[in-house]
């Protein structure tokens, strides 16, 4: 009973749609996804792959310490060999090409929201990058096959059941806020608590909680301007673009730095879409 | 009514509005150290304000604030003591801090540096490029060694 619920529930290859790859796009996803944040080089080779995703950097979690895997397109230690479907599971399902289950440190359930397209715009992104040997690394914690299987269910729980839905009352751009934050800005892995089985517990959506690596408390999006966090939402909007720079201080512990140095580096109308979507959670 | 407490803890604010520009030592290591970083984050604000043009650039304005922040950087640098990790009162220091004094030592200078850039500063676009140096600075060192609050 527990292997049929918790056994590995894979794309097929009809869920991957006719697409013209878009560079430009899958580069932006890539930032504001902040895959490098976590994939970044191994300390020691660090300056030889300085921007790449080559992975093999420590990444602290209350399970031990994990080492996200080489996003570079090497054949052997990448995803070079990785069809577009594989890529596709791994990021709306959490499997890699051979099933296994990713440990959610990496936030697939956020990415699974993110429209096919745009994944696929990260695939094809990722492919443009100079390939690096890196193997992988162990975790420090190397998980028992059954308890990979766990998260499989925790997965069932966890995994929300389709994309991003617009909502048709909002404008264009509330709807592309929301959008970035709750699919790839995965905003809600940090600034959402979590329910008793480890996931996000939607009925305090973006209400802050426990920092999900122990390290403090994450604040509310809710209330920013009701609260006097931020005058309007244009104040917001300087906040996410300059942080620490004009004065802001509540932008660089708990990680949230590396989000917002992501941040600065959206579009402008990228970061209004997201402060206009914010100011409008109460 | 104001608590006494809260005269003490806004002492040093009150020293650089009169233009003294000096410091008080408060109870211990971490309100001293807080109370550094406090002035330092009301330079900052006095920075910003500029920055966004909320607040015409002055260079008269921009020296006085950069030395008031040297002065609070000392102070806060100055009590990261042995013993001081844990409160009351809650500190936001992260344990880093005292076993990575390497780390701290570089993040200090830079930060130490960035001031001195912005206190030398002349014209408005020296303003502005200090102060990205400066802001780089603040988020280096809290990024790696403070955690967050709420
Ligand atoms: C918060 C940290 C974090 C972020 C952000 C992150 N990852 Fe990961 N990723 C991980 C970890 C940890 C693993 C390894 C999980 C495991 O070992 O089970 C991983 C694994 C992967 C895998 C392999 C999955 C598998 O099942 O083998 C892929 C592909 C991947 N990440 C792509 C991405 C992309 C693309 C992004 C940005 C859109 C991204 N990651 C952002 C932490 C992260
Ligand atoms: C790795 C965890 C993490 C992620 C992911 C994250 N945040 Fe944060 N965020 C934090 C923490 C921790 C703070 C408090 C930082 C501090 O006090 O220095 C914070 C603070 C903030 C603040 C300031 C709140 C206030 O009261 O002033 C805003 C705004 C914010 N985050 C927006 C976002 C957005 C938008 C995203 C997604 C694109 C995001 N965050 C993703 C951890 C995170
Ligand atoms: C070398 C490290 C370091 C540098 C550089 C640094 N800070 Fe801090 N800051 C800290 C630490 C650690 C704390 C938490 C202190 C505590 O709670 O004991 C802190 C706390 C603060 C606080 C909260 C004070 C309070 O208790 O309310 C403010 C505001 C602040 N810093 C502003 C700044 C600004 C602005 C800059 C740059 C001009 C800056 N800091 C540079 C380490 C640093």
């Amino acid at each position: 009973m527990f292997w049929f619920l918790s056994a590995p529930r894979p794309l097929g290859p009809d869920a991957i749609p006719q697409h013209q790859a878009d560079l430009a796009n899958g580069a932006l996803m890539f930032n504001i996804g902040g895959c490098l944040n976590c994939h970044r080089p191994d300390p020691a080779n660090a300056s030889a792959n300085a921007g790449l995703p080559s992975g093999g950097a420590p990444l602290k979690t209350p399970i031990g310490t994990l080492f996200p895997p080489n996003l570079t397109p090497d054949p052997e230690t990448g995803i070079g060999k990785w069809s577009e479907l594989d890529f596709v599971n791994a990021l709306a399902r959490g499997l890699s090409p051979s099933g296994d289950h990713a440990i959610p440190a990496f936030p697939y359930t956020s990415y699974a929201l993110m429209r096919t397209e745009d994944v696929l715009d990260i695939r094809a992104y990722l492919m443009s990058l100079t390939p690096v040997k890196a193997e992988d690394k162990p975790d420090d914690i190397p998980l028992p096959f059954f308890l990979r299987r766990g998260v499989g269910l925790w997965n069932c729980l966890g995994l929300p059941a389709a994309k991003w839905q617009p909502d048709p009352q909002q404008t264009a751009s509330w709807n592309r806020g929301a959008y970035l934050v709750n699919g790839p800005g995965h905003c809600a892995q940090c600034h959402t608590p979590r329910t008793a089985f480890m996931t996000l517990d939607e009925t305090r959506s973006l209400a802050g909680g426990p920092h999900p690596e122990g390290d403090g408390n994450v604040p509310s999006l809710r209330g920013l301007i009701e609260r006097a966090r931020y005058k309007d939402a244009k104040d917001l909007v300087s906040a996410m673009q300059f942080g620490e720079t004009f004065g802001y201080d509540k932008l660089s512990s708990g990680g949230m730095g590396a989000v917002q140095t992501n941040l600065s580096k959206l579009p402008e109308a990228d970061v209004q879409a997201i402060a206009e979507y914010l100011v409008s959670l109460k | 009514m104001v608590k006494p407490a809260s005269i003490l803890k806004t002492m040093p604010v009150l020293a650089v509005l009169a233009g003294l520009g000096a410091t008080f030592a408060l109870a211990g290591p971490i309100e001293d150290r807080q109370a550094g970083m406090k002035q330092v984050g009301k330079a900052m604000g006095a920075f910003a304000g500029i920055a966004k043009g909320e607040a015409p650039y002055d260079a008269a304005v921009v020296k006085t604030n950069a030395d008031a922040m040297l002065a609070g950087m000392k102070q806060a640098f100055a009590n990261f003591t042995p013993g001081s990790e844990k409160g009351p009162p809650e500190t936001y220091a992260k344990p880093e801090i005292w076993s990575d004094p390497e780390g701290v030592k570089a993040a200090e200078d830079t930060a130490l540096k960035a001031v001195e850039t912005m206190a030398a500063t002349t014209d408005e676009a020296g303003f502005k490029t200090a102060l990205a140096g400066l802001g780089e600075a603040c988020k280096g060192c809290h990024t790696k060694y403070r955690r967050p609050k709420e």
